[in-house]
């Protein structure tokens, strides 16, 4: 099945998208990473996990990160909150090396990771107790953010009493109590069902349009990240590398409706075709059904 | 339903009446050997002596040595020995037992000046106390910096591992050396035993933080100190409590050692003397309510523990409340 004749070019922008990306690159860059790169482990048993990453990511963005699996986008993310270190290249967060985690950087993690033995309101207030705030002050700030996401109502329960969706909701409200100048979300929804991920998606592009926030989103969810994003970071595996850099052709705010738009199908295909390669013919993929003759020619491609 | 699925709980009724019968089927064995006549009694007590010379009422003689006697004396048209089946001493019977529980705390001591039994086992529990309150000042904390920090780990774990090897009873003689008499050498038994599980325990606990809370919390700001303040110390609280409601159940058994060292006191003192006086029931007792103390204290903390941490989802339900429940008395069967 390759309609590539009939898909739109995803490089094609209206003039409204266009004016929308100018006006995005011209505001400061907030990120901005150079020639990053991580060799984990030394001599023969080492091995590249990103080569010669670069790129900038400016003042309320939403950039998502995709790549095969291996392709180091999390070894990235991880890099940029400070929990990992790179081994070469530079990155910077307001002009400022990072080193190390910092309150600058909020992060969302797949696996929630709420400190179960506080409370939601415990929850959201814990980053700014941990920058000294007073107690009053953060009370009130945690009031706010919790009707954000929508979870005033249970403030005073403990995280395991909550449902998934409810649990990043408040992972989100945790990571920007702190007031973060980019947000960090490493697979935030990859533990939800369907149903709970799309509405999660919905929240999340809320929340980005009221708060004045930078996002940078990793997924392995091609719809996901066209859907939220306005550019794609893909990277291939092994080691990992920038493969393209994808801008979003689509309007926004954007609405579930788009899923269908052939400028979001153009993406992705072009995602596909960046992520697993060309489709292959129909009469190869029928062809390791042949037996192991065939299968050995398959392996030999 | 089927009782045997392997990983599969049991419904609270079915559980509870499992629990129960745990109690209920060592004490049937016991009740079987002491009140079934045919089951063991290898010995013969004499309830009329006859016309034999050596047997009195209520000794206790050896089935072969009865039988003989009365073969000995048929032979002779004497008037034989009636007796009837017993158990040697030291299996007394439960009933025996159950009111050894009462008369052990009533019965002045034989000698002047020894304690009475509330007293020796308040004696004992003293001694656990003690040293197992010192022993987990200094293990607690050092457990938690061996679990957060490896350089610590590092430096103490391997010499903590090897004098963990050397039984705590082998100090006795040292400790009173070192310590003196009285119960200094006793609290030291205690706490040598205590002590050096305790810090790798502890710090195994303490590893064993899911490491992305550590993380997350970074993410957010945390400095080093708030970091094991903050995230390790109540992340890991919840399972060091554990840890040391077990550690206590190990304290118990390093009491009876410490207890020998050095003049005897405590509840040992009083079961090696009731075993040499030969009431076998209250030394059966003394024993028996070492085990309810151990239990009962075990279940206060459980209970203690289920309020400490709300956030601890489904903790094992105790013994009680699993018994509680299948008799009837728990929320869930009143409901049901």
């Amino acid at each position: 099945m390759s309609g590539e004749d009939q898909l739109v070019d995803y490089r094609e922008q209206t003039p409204e998208v266009k004016r929308y990306f100018e006006n995005l690159h011209s505001r400061e860059v907030v990120l901005k990473v150079g020639n990053l790169g991580k060799i984990f482990g030394e001599g023969v048993g080492a091995t590249e996990a990103l080569q010669d990453i670069s790129f900038n990511v400016h003042h309320r963005e939403f950039v998502s990160i995709v790549g095969p699996s291996g392709c180091g986008k999390s070894t990235l993310i991880r890099i940029l909150a400070g929990l990992e270190t790179s081994t070469s290249g530079s990155a910077m967060l307001d002009g400022e090396a990072i080193r190390g985690p910092g309150s600058g950087r909020g992060m969302v993690f797949q696996s929630y990771t709420l400190f179960p033995w506080l409370t939601v309101s415990g929850n959201v207030t814990f980053g700014p107790e941990m920058t000294g705030k007073s107690s009053e002050e953060v009370e009130a700030e945690a009031e706010k953010w919790l009707k954000m996401v929508g979870l005033a109502d249970f403030k005073n329960h403990y995280p395991h009493q909550l449902s998934g969706g409810m649990k990043q909701r408040v992972g989100i409200a945790r990571a920007l109590a702190n007031r973060p100048r980019i947000l960090l979300m490493d697979e935030p929804f990859g533990a939800l069902d369907a149903q709970t991920r799309a509405l999660m998606q919905a929240y999340l592009l809320q929340i980005w349009r009221h708060v004045d926030v930078t996002i940078l989103f990793i997924t392995h969810d091609l719809d996901e990240a066209i859907y939220l994003s306005d550019r794609i970071l893909v990277l291939e595996a092994n080691p990992g590398r920038i493969e393209e850099f994808v801008e979003i052709p689509l309007e926004r705010p954007r609405k579930p409706d788009q899923f269908l738009d052939p400028r979001f199908l153009a993406v992705r295909h072009r995602l596909d075709v960046l992520i697993h390669g060309e489709f292959p013919e129909e009469a190869d993929e029928l062809s390791f059904i042949g037996g192991v003759d065939r299968f050995a020619e398959v392996d030999a491609d | 339903m089927d009782w045997f699925a392997i990983g599969r709980e049991l419904s609270p009724k079915a559980r509870g009446i499992v629990t129960l019968c745990s109690f209920l089927l060592p004490l049937a064995v016991w009740s079987a050997f002491s009140y079934l006549p045919f089951l063991w009694h290898p010995l013969m007590e004499v309830t009329e002596s006859g016309d034999s010379r050596y047997f009195r009422p209520g000794m206790t003689v050896e089935r072969e040595a009865f039988y003989q006697e009365n073969a000995r004396l048929s032979s002779k048209g004497s008037a034989i020995v009636k007796g009837i089946p017993a158990n040697p001493v030291y299996l007394p019977a439960p009933h025996e037992v159950g009111k050894a529980f009462y008369t052990a705390f009533v019965t002045e001591p034989r000698l002047p000046g020894d304690p009475w039994l509330h007293e020796s086992l308040w004696h004992s529990i003293q001694v656990i106390f003690w040293g197992f309150l010192l022993s987990s000042i200094i293990g607690v904390p050092l457990g938690i910096l061996c679990g957060a920090y490896s350089p610590i780990a590092r430096l103490f774990e391997p010499f903590i591992d090897f004098v963990r090897y050397m039984p705590a009873p082998a100090f006795g003689a040292l400790a009173v050396a070192i310590v003196g008499i009285y119960d200094g050498p006793k609290i030291a038994i205690i706490f040598i035993g205590t002590f050096f599980q305790q810090v790798l325990v502890v710090s195994n606990t303490t590893r064993g933080l899911d490491r992305a809370l550590v993380e997350a919390a970074q993410t957010l700001g945390a400095g080093k100190f708030q970091l094991l303040t903050r995230v390790v110390l109540p992340g890991i609280l919840p399972d060091l409590y554990r840890d040391l409601r077990i550690l206590l159940g190990w304290a118990w058994t390093y009491l009876i050692v410490a207890e020998l060292v050095g003049a005897k006191t405590g509840i040992t003192a009083f079961i090696h003397q009731q075993s040499k006086y030969k009431v076998y029931e209250n030394v059966y007792a003394a024993i028996i309510m070492i085990g309810i103390i151990g239990l009962f204290v075990d279940i206060v903390l459980g209970a203690l523990g289920s309020r400490l941490f709300p956030w601890e989802k489904d903790s094992k339900p105790g013994i009680l409340t699993s018994i509680a429940k299948a008799l009837g008395f728990g929320k869930e069967a009143s409901t049901a």
